[in-house]
């Protein structure tokens, strides 16, 4: 099989290859190495391609294979890691230059789990600066370009993730989400985005920039996929703290389960405001899709979203406490949207920081009473397709409003909900605008039920307008 | 209330732990306006009767969830 349809695969696709010793974990390492290389020119999706160690890697996971030690679906299997989680003796930026000497001691619990499944990391992602934003237009290491249009955003702030999937150079990427930084490259660049329950995967590693709703989750090309890496890394992990010893399923058998007779609920507010004309049709298509496969639909109501932009105020303060210890001696050395990101958390007191805390924690029970009723909530992952990139602000319905920098919420408004409930949220591609630019479709879950979400995200992608269709980068 | 120019560049200089030029406060002021008119929303917003059920109820006898 010729390198670029290999490539094309998916995991599930191809680890019974490797596992037959069909394909080998060196080749398909070189080629994806050789695909990164021909791709970096046109995505900038690297930060620091991995060359050397990969196929170090590479070369142990075959001689593995060579002694009949089969480590699962991830053996072999060429990865990214998004550059603000520890790799250790390996730079790990976040993305800024004030971080651009920082070589970790030791790797992420994430990484560590990846690699003792057998994953192959071929690099590390381009991100947002600090992770702090929704373009991954950095302005250090450059903007990472879209695949289905490189005029365009990728999303953010896991954006090199989301391309180097999307275009066929990674077979999953590990990225982080606090406000939905998996699940907008996701929907941006029309693959699968996982954000689990909190607690579910260790931070362990993750340089955060909030205490509160950051997670490490995968970008996948297929929903199957998704549940084999999220296989991998779930779990407790008794040095963080934040995982809860809740037993791991078995995502595979779950997702075998039928799907008919189960409830969608369809949020009466909020989350289907000020949506783009293109974006709401291909989710109304969507909906009636699932209706075909036997879903019931019931319309739910989540009052308490009114208060949802108070849930920006706690991340805010977060920021500045992160940002405190190198703004004084590195200020220099700051892109201005990240810096004048951290200006508005200068002014929220303490007593700001508990009521947003108060209206977090309204809106998790409310959702939570809400998923009593039905199975999982159905949403669009974002109201808008992709920005171009050279976009400041965009008209939506309801006035114009931010791309990038302070105040740039609105791409994020469906995502950054679960950030603050900790419920799990996955994007699946359901179409494409006009423009050709993907679109996503988000399905929410109750605490801990990932493997309900893969069950029915599985169902949805095996009907999606999006299944087979790549984008024409050349 | 209106933050004047001055105050708003030493509250940066003293909590943030840098200046601000007057050409970045022009730039950044607009949005930094906007925030603290929605952190002022945030103040405003009555919550009283919104209740969480981890939270103290005084009309239920003043009894806090363990």
């Amino acid at each position: 099989m010729p390198d670029s349809d290999l490539l094309k695969l998916t995991i599930s696709e191809v680890a019974p290859l490797i596992q037959a010793r069909e394909v080998s974990p060196v080749d398909l390492t070189e080629a994806a190495l050789a695909e990164a290389e021909r791709r970096q020119p046109t995505l900038n999706s690297f930060i620091n391609i991995m060359r050397e160690q990969a196929l170090e890697q590479a070369e142990q996971a075959e001689e593995a294979l060579s002694r009949g030690e089969y480590l699962g679906p991830l053996h072999g299997i060429p990865i990214g890691i998004k550059d603000n989680i520890a790799t250790g003796g390996i730079t790990t930026t976040v993305g800024t230059k004030v971080l651009r000497d920082n070589v970790p001691d030791e790797d992420a619990e994430v990484v560590r789990r990846c690699k003792a499944a057998g994953a192959i990391i071929i690099g590390k992602e381009n991100l947002e600066e600090f992770a702090a934003g929704a373009t991954s237009n950095n302005p250090h290491y450059g903007a990472v370009h879209n695949p289905w249009n490189v005029d365009h955003i990728p999303g953010g702030s896991s954006g090199g993730g989301g391309a180097n999937v999307a275009a066929g150079v990674t077979f999953a990427s590990l990225g982080t989400d606090l406000g939905g930084s998996v699940r907008l490259p996701g929907a941006f660049c029309g693959v699968v985005g996982l954000k689990q329950t909190f607690g579910r995967v260790s931070q362990r590693g993750l340089l955060v920039t909030s205490f509160n709703g950051d997670h490490i989750g995968p970008m996948t090309r297929s929903v199957r996929d998704s549940a084999l890496v999220l296989q991998a890394i779930a779990g407790y992990d008794p040095l963080d703290p934040s995982t809860v010893p809740v037993p791991v399923d078995d995502y595979a058998l779950i997702m075998e389960r039928g799907i008919s007779g189960l409830t969608m609920g369809i949020p009466s507010n909020y989350y289907y405001d000020h949506l783009d004309p293109e974006v709401e049709e291909a989710i109304r298509r969507a909906i009636a899709a699932l209706e075909e496969l036997g879903v019931e639909t019931r319309e739910v109501s989540v009052p308490s979203m009114q208060y949802a932009g108070a849930l920006r105020f706690s991340s805010m303060a977060d920021s500045v406490v992160t940002h405190e210890p190198y703004i004084e001696a590195s200020r220099e050395d700051y892109g201005p949207d990240t810096l004048y990101r951290t200006l508005a958390g200068q002014f929220v007191l303490g007593r700001d920081y508990s009521k947003a805390m108060k209206v977090q924690r309204i809106i998790k029970e409310e959702h939570a009473r809400v998923m009593q009723d039905v199975d999982f909530l159905i949403t669009p992952t974002t109201p808008l397709p992709a920005p171009r990139i050279d976009a400041d602000t965009l008209d939506v319905e309801g006035g114009r409003q931010k791309v990038r920098g302070p105040g740039s919420g609105h791409v994020s408004r469906n995502t950054s909900p679960m950030n603050a409930t900790g419920f799990p949220a996955i994007t699946v591609p359901c179409g494409f605008s006009e423009l050709g630019l993907p679109i996503g479709l988000q399905f929410i879950g109750r605490p801990w039920e990932e493997g309900n979400l893969f069950r029915i995200a599985n169902a949805y992608e095996a009907v999606s307008p999006s299944r087979g269709v790549w984008p024409s980068l050349e | 209330m209106p933050i004047s120019d001055e105050t708003m560049k030493r509250i940066i200089a003293e909590y943030g732990g840098f200046e601000l030029s007057d050409a970045e406060l022009a730039l950044v002021k607009p949005e930094l306006e906007n925030y603290l008119t929605e952190l002022q929303n945030l103040r405003d917003l009555d919550l009283s009767d919104v209740m969480s059920a981890r939270l103290l109820r005084p009309a239920d006898g003043g009894q806090a969830d363990a």
